[in-house]
């Protein structure tokens, strides 16, 4: 008897108690499955996967100033990790100014502070860019557009070529227009051309950057399931996909360097057989619906970062457990990169003693469990098989109905989505404080005793005004009028409706700040008044 | 109910304000916004409580600058991620409800009344919601 099991950010696929061949009665290895390497690249995208090429334990790293990031990264490469992930604080996600009014208080807190190019020198001193795969976390389009062309600038002014450059970039409009709070909104249409924009420039140029990273994790942890979190990436993958094959490009150039970022939560058989469907999928719909001549065009290439909502207050050091598993249940999927979240993840952004635990979580994985000296060990299994094609057929299912409804940008731009996903956490929140989702120490075997505190994060008291001072003298000591220039012809370009990614280069080198290229886009695109989540 | 400064962070707001408006209570949701337009638009609206959300870290700097805006018979909670030791410091700085995350609807919805009524008798509120 089939009985539902419910989880956080679960979704209630009923399980059975046991698996047998019965479960998966029209199984066909290879059309199925195939092996490592081969279509449907159910097993993995790699023929040796991690024997071949070890997941990258790319840590997620920023806070304070450029330098004190800087300092924070060379102590993640000193430690053994492999990719760099940079974090931007919060008034650099939202694109404002260090010294802006709505600034006040938050800067270099929750990530690292960058307002221009000179903020990349030094986040990177000493760091080789062109040695180092770099995920630059650009949430939106439009802080790509300005942040990556800082990064592609500086790289001009240090004398690293483009083509050596390896990373990538976020540029999702599911980060800008639907998962996050804010101020200011361009409206979806133009916030997805400048997502379009980016990708035709920088793939173009920079040959072996991930365009994309399609959402996936801030969807999942903003408060939905998997099936959901799924869809709406894929989908926003098919309408860019389509919309820069009207700009002219072809399909195995698009296709090549898109990526996913996948969340994993708690349950873990779910999470292990989401990847695989995803995998299965992706690799169908670029074959069949869009024609792809070259097989990597297929690959569901994917960073995965343990789920930072899952991790609680209550006995903080469960946490590490927690992520354990969820980092266990990413490599059994077969992720290209991973982040394990930190045990302090709801006190404040993780102590080096707490970040140092989830890059150990990883090399523990790879070094001492013999877990990647396999691919797809848990390929076969009737649980896991029976789940992947159940999770397939839901993602489809979703998918159909989001273009049913007038396909991705439709979704967001009449609040469909917006109310769909508010009602799921609400219901979750339900569920957790009824007991129906158990949360160990929580809601469950809450401890009696009060444990000490844990010591946390402790920000410098002076980064903010050292910012603000730093640009104050950005301010006096620039060419003000090729500032005023190339912010005109950003404008003008943002009016045309030509690709803007040339004229903010062209602002990054004159110096121009991000909050400043930010107005120019929302004093020539306009505004988007956000629809209500319930 | 207002984000407090720039804060990305929205899912615990929406469920919180959901959860009040099935308590029966009115609810004014202005989502990102600043300590001193907070502040205005509660004496503005006369509303018993005013509830912020800060995710950031930024709770010491921009709940100091809410605080000192704010007249002392309307009850102020804040909710989000702090560090341990910032939850007295907040109380101290004049909150007079702090939610950390785990805590429950009922916990929110039940302080809060608590806390509109003895502010209300204290202070001769008369209390624009039935639920006092």
């Amino acid at each position: 008897m089939a009985r539902i099991k419910k989880t956080l950010l679960g979704s209630d696929i009923p399980r059975e108690l046991v698996y047998t061949p019965n479960s998966i009665l029209d199984f066909d290895y290879d059309k199925d499955l195939g092996n490592p390497g081969s279509a449907p690249f159910t097993r993995g995208i790699h023929r040796t996967m991690y024997q071949g090429k070890e997941f990258t334990c790319r840590q997620l790293t920023g806070h304070g100033l450029p330098e004190d990031t800087n300092k924070k990264m060379k102590f993640m490469l000193d430690n053994g990790a492999t990719g760099l992930s940079i974090l931007f604080d919060i008034p650099t996600i939202q694109m404002y100014d260090s010294d802006h009014k709505y600034s006040f208080g938050q800067v270099g807190l929750s990530g690292v502070c960058i307002d221009s190019i000179e903020d990349m020198h030094e986040l990177f001193r000493d760091i080789k860019i062109d040695e180092t795969t770099i995920s630059l976390v650009t949430h939106y389009p439009s802080n790509t557009a300005i942040l990556f062309a800082m990064f592609l600038a500086y790289a001009d002014e240090i004398g690293v070529h483009w083509e050596k450059l390896r990373g990538s970039v976020q540029n999702d409009t599911t980060l800008e227009e639907l998962v996050r709070s804010g101020i200011d909104y361009l409206k979806p249409g133009d916030c997805f051309r400048i997502q379009c924009d980016n990708i035709e420039f920088i793939r173009k140029n920079v040959p072996r950057w991930n365009v994309i990273t399609l959402n996936g994790y801030n969807l999942r942890e903003f408060g939905t399931s998997s099936i959901t979190e799924s869809a709406v990436a894929i989908t926003n993958g098919i309408a860019t996909i389509e919309a820069l094959k009207i700009r002219g490009m072809d399909i195995d150039f698009i296709a090549s360097r898109i990526s996913f970022f996948w969340s994993a939560s708690n349950d873990f058989f779910e999470e292990v057989a989401r990847l695989r469907a995803v995998r299965r999928l992706w690799y169908k719909i670029i074959k069949f619906r869009f024609n792809a001549k070259d097989e990597r065009s297929t690959w569901m290439r994917c960073h995965v970062q343990t789920s930072g909502g899952s991790l609680v207050q209550e006995e903080p050091l469960n946490n590490i457990v927690r992520a354990s598993y969820q980092a266990l249940a990413a490599v059994l999927g077969g992720a290209q990169s991973l982040h394990v979240d930190s045990y302090d993840e709801a006190y404040s952004i993780p102590t080096k003693e707490a970040a140092l635990v989830s890059l150990r979580t990883q090399q523990i994985i790879q070094e001492e469990t013999g877990i990647t000296e396999v691919v797809d060990p848990l390929g076969g299994s009737y649980y896991v098989e029976s789940l992947t094609n159940e999770i397939e057929r839901r993602i489809v299912e979703e998918i159909e109905t989001i273009e049913s409804q007038g396909g991705y940008l439709a979704m967001i731009e009449s609040g469909g989505l917006q109310r769909q996903i508010s009602d799921y956490f609400y219901n979750q929140q339900k569920d957790i404080e009824s007991g129906k989702i158990s949360i160990v120490a929580q809601n469950k075997y809450k401890s009696k005793e009060k444990l000490n505190p844990i010591s946390t994060f402790q920000h410098s008291k002076d980064t903010e005004n050292k910012q603000v001072e730093k640009l104050y003298n950005l301010r006096l000591n620039r060419d003000n009028e090729k500032v005023i220039k190339s912010l005109k012809a950003l404008g003008e370009d943002c009016k045309r409706g030509v690709n803007i990614f040339q004229s903010c280069i062209e602002c990054a080198k004159a110096r121009c700040t991000e909050g400043e290229m930010f107005e120019v886009f929302k004093k020539s695109l306009g505004l988007w008044v956000t629809p209500s989540f319930w | 109910m207002a984000k407090l400064g720039l804060d990305v962070h929205n899912r615990g707001i929406i469920i919180v304000c959901r959860q009040l408006m099935d308590a029966g209570m009115e609810v004014i949701y202005m989502g990102n916004s600043f300590p001193d337009i907070i502040a205005e638009t509660a004496i503005q609206e006369d509303v018993d409580a005013v509830g912020v959300s800060c995710l950031s870290g930024a709770h010491l700097a921009l709940g100091e600058k809410l605080i000192d805006n704010m007249s002392i018979d309307i009850t102020v909670a804040i909710g989000g991620v702090f560090p341990p030791l910032d939850v007295r410091l907040l109380k101290r700085m004049g909150f007079d409800l702090v939610f950390t995350p785990g805590a429950t609807g009922e916990e929110i919805i039940k302080f809060l009344k608590e806390c509109i009524a003895i502010k209300g008798e204290f202070y001769g509120r008369r209390c624009t919601s039935d639920n006092c």
